[in-house]
């Protein structure tokens, strides 16, 4: 089942279209009043690149800032006293190279610190063939002073999205053209720490250009932008093809988050893989007994270049996904009663779009950060918590 | 003031006065073009007025100091560029940009101590122009289209401070400059950027109208305005004949960006001759193209500003062109010169990525067609890009 969305006037019409399971029913549903979606503050980005990504955890929001370094405010933590509508910076730093991109604070329950900032650094690359870029690795133990300690490095390819195993104490990275690295990040982290490598995969018909990763009921998923989304065998680090792949051909993969026994993937069209053809799906896929994905659904959001970033709240009651590259651009907000076949539930439209968007709880309310594109770069802060009752 | 224009005009545009000379001109090229080579596989056809300029050359204290100043009006006849597949820079691909309106405002002691250091004669400029780097800007060269090379073989519109020495047929120039490209064709270099970024060219002068130059220039974060974007090491080699009916280039250019992640060439040889009236030209160039995200409002715009350093990839341009220009009517200094250009166009992926041009445009080769003419009153279009003494004062192309 495919749908195509589109707003007319305060109206979202949803439209079913031929697919796989295509029902061929049309509905109409009303677009929610504004009150759901309140902005409740913004925080302006030097426009060294801007803003590319955020973490939010224990009620700090980790920004990274390309050039300008990590940004690490407090909206709620309580250490600055800061809130979602008056963050506080607490502390900042710059990475070696810059090019700050997407970071993982890391709470170790082994040693019950939460020591270490994995910072990903995203260097120059071509897309679907060559990047460039290391794990940097920040001592916060003082978030007044964070200080780089530790580098990963490849040869041949960069980082780019991190997900952790943080009881077994491994980092997983989704490495472009480099595929997926598992590194070992268990006690003192200094210096090069290249040789912690646990153990790395490539995979695809072609080229692999791996954009993201997810741990979920023990199986470790990545998602492609050339061969799609990839089911791998993780046993402590050591990785293998377990099932999906080559699945996706009409558009190039992005983001990726799992929940429910379904993943939701996102669609980058910069360039159309399929001359007329762009990255303005997010696609669903229902995991088997096994965690094997197949293709179910996908929600087409018009006037859009790419499905940016994708989260699931922890209740699994929300789908979020952020959009760039066209007068749609913005949040993007989905009711999950039926995992299979999320319904609209609001939308909020920003200029020059969003690059990634990540819910936190906050003070018992749910709050949506999106990092704004240039011109102007700046976090957004929403106040969803009315979309997830 | 009126007077003095008009006597400007009919004595031929060229004012002479005891301590005072002054020369200007005016060019527009009313230019036809189409071509099958467009993103979304389809035909275009555009009627637009091009290379719009106004000069001025100014220059006093017995040619101690000039005024070199060209404005462009691009800004509005081609705001939204000039359809040229290839061509690429400043947010625009397979447009030409357009350049800024003070294309060109500098003073140039174009020969600081007179015969006191004869025979080495010492020339500086400042303000906003050239670099020294690369060949000649492509308006003041014989073929229209503008060559895809341009942001490999050149660098304009910057805050620029130069200074040059010349012994014999040796000149050695060497410049501090802002790397920020133009943004918008009415915006200023960066204010706070000059001098992070430098060129020098070593020029060889070892015949009447021979001309060879090798230059280098280190430009930081090029398209980035706040200099966050990766820095060019760009090389250039080129040799330039232009003597009785003749004129010949041929010109070698390499792009290192970010340490090398990126590599640009280009190759380019052009030439054209005046035979009774006609001047028939030809141009090859084989140049690569960094292809970047463009825009969903339009397939010639490209994300500005920069969001991160990874392209799409590169392709390269193959690029035959021929034309002619006639000299059709020249009186008091005003000149019409139509002309027609044709151009063969291939292009084909170089090193991965995810750009394919038969996606794009649904071919991988293609023509362009373009008629127009050249109208002029007053100076010919300079030679752009050089503040020597020798250069500027001969600075008419055949």
């Amino acid at each position: 089942m495919m749908r195509w969305v589109w707003a007319a006037g305060s109206c979202i019409v949803v439209a079913l279209a031929a697919c796989a399971g295509d029902s061929g029913s049309v509905t109409q549903v009303q677009s929610p009043p504004p009150a759901d979606v309140v902005l409740v503050d913004t925080i302006p980005v030097a426009p060294n690149y801007g803003i590319h990504d955020q973490y939010l955890r224990d009620g700090l929001d980790i920004v990274c800032a390309w050039n300008t370094g990590i940004l690490i405010y407090d909206v709620g933590n309580g250490i600055r006293g800061g809130s979602p509508a008056n963050p506080v910076l607490v502390g900042s730093t710059t990475t070696v190279g810059g090019e700050a991109h997407n970071t993982w604070w890391f709470h170790n329950p082994v040693t019950n610190e939460a020591k270490y900032l994995f910072v990903g650094q995203e260097g120059p690359g071509s897309v679907g063939s060559s990047s460039s870029g290391d794990v940097h690795v920040l001592d916060v133990s003082d978030l007044t002073n964070p200080t780089e300690v530790a580098t990963f490095h490849r040869n041949g390819s960069g980082t780019h999205n991190f997900w952790m195993d943080e009881p077994n104490q491994i980092l997983y990275a989704a490495y472009y053209n480099g595929g997926v690295v598992a590194i070992d990040v268990s006690g003192t982290l200094s210096g090069d720490i290249s040789s912690r490598m646990i153990d790395t995969v490539t995979f695809g018909a072609g080229n692999t250009y791996t954009w993201g990763v997810q741990l979920y009921r023990g199986s470790l998923y990545a998602i492609d932008m050339l061969s799609g989304l990839w089911q791998l065998h993780d046993s402590a680090g050591v990785l293998s093809v377990a099932a999906g792949g080559n699945n996706q051909t009409e558009r190039y993969g992005s983001d990726l988050w799992v929940a429910n026994g379904y993943a939701y993937t996102g669609t980058w069209g910069f360039f159309d893989r399929t001359a007329g053809v762009v990255g303005n799906a997010l696609k669903i896929w229902q995991l088997d007994g096994t965690g094997a994905p197949t293709l179910v659904d996908s929600i087409i959001t018009p006037d859009i270049l790419t499905v940016s970033d994708v989260e699931v709240t922890d209740d699994n009651k929300v789908l979020m996904f952020s959009t760039e590259g066209g007068p749609n651009s913005g949040f993007w907000f989905y009711r999950l009663t039926e995992p299979a076949h999320p319904t609209f539930l609001a939308k909020y439209l920003v200029g020059n779009g969003i690059h990634t968007a990540t819910f936190s709880r906050i003070g018992g309310k749910l709050y949506a950060f999106g990092a704004k594109d240039p011109a102007s770069p700046a976090q957004f802060i929403l106040d969803v918590t009315q979309l997830d009752q | 003031m009126l007077a003095s224009l008009t006597a400007l005009f009919m004595d031929g545009g060229a004012a002479a006065a005891q301590r005072l000379q002054v020369d200007w001109g005016v060019q527009a090229i009313p230019s036809l073009t189409e071509t099958n080579v467009v993103p979304g596989d389809r035909s275009l056809g555009e009627l637009r007025i091009v290379q719009p300029m106004g000069m001025l050359d100014a220059a006093t204290l017995g040619d101690r100091l000039r005024l070199v100043a060209t404005l462009d009006f691009e800004k509005y006849t081609i705001a939204h560029g000039e359809l040229a597949p290839g061509d690429w820079g400043e947010g625009f691909e397979d447009r030409r940009h357009p350049h800024t309106l003070v294309h060109q405002l500098m003073l140039v002691g174009p020969d600081l101590f007179g015969r006191w250091l004869r025979p080495v004669r010492v020339f500086a400029a400042a303000g906003k122009g050239f670099v020294p780097f690369g060949s000649d800007d492509p308006m003041s060269r014989p073929v229209v289209r503008y060559p895809v090379n341009h942001h490999l073989s050149q660098i304009l519109e910057r805050a620029v401070g130069l200074a040059g020495i010349r012994a014999g047929p040796i000149t050695l120039e060497g410049a501090l400059f802002d790397g920020d490209e133009p943004v918008s064709p009415g915006s200023w270099p960066a204010t706070g950027r000059f001098g992070d970024s430098w060129a020098t060219r070593l020029t060889l002068a070892p015949v009447t109208g021979l001309e060879a130059q090798a230059s280098y220039a280190f430009v930081h974060s090029p398209e980035n305005r706040p200099g966050a974007g990766p820095d060019d090491a760009k090389t250039s080699v080129s040799a330039r004949w232009q003597r009785s009916r003749w004129y010949g280039l041929v010109e070698w250019a390499h792009s290192r960006t970010a340490g090398g992640a990126f590599v640009f060439r280009s190759v380019l040889a052009e030439g054209e001759v005046a035979v009774a009236g006609q001047h028939p030209y030809l141009r090859f160039e084989q140049s690569d193209r960094p292809e970047e995200e463009r825009l969903f409002a339009s397939p010639f715009r490209t994300r500005r500003p920069l969001f991160e350093n990874a392209i799409l990839g590169i392709t390269r341009w193959k690029v035959l062109t021929a034309g002619d220009a006639m000299e059709v009517w020249s009186h008091w200094r005003v000149r019409l010169a139509p002309y027609v250009e044709a151009s063969y166009l291939g292009i084909a992926r170089i090193g991965g990525g995810v750009f394919d041009p038969q996606i794009q445009y649904g071919r991988t080769r293609g023509y362009q067609l373009s008629v127009g003419a050249r109208l002029v009153a007053g100076m010919r279009m300079p030679r752009a890009g050089r503040y020597d003494r020798d250069v500027i004062q001969k600075m008419e192309m055949p």
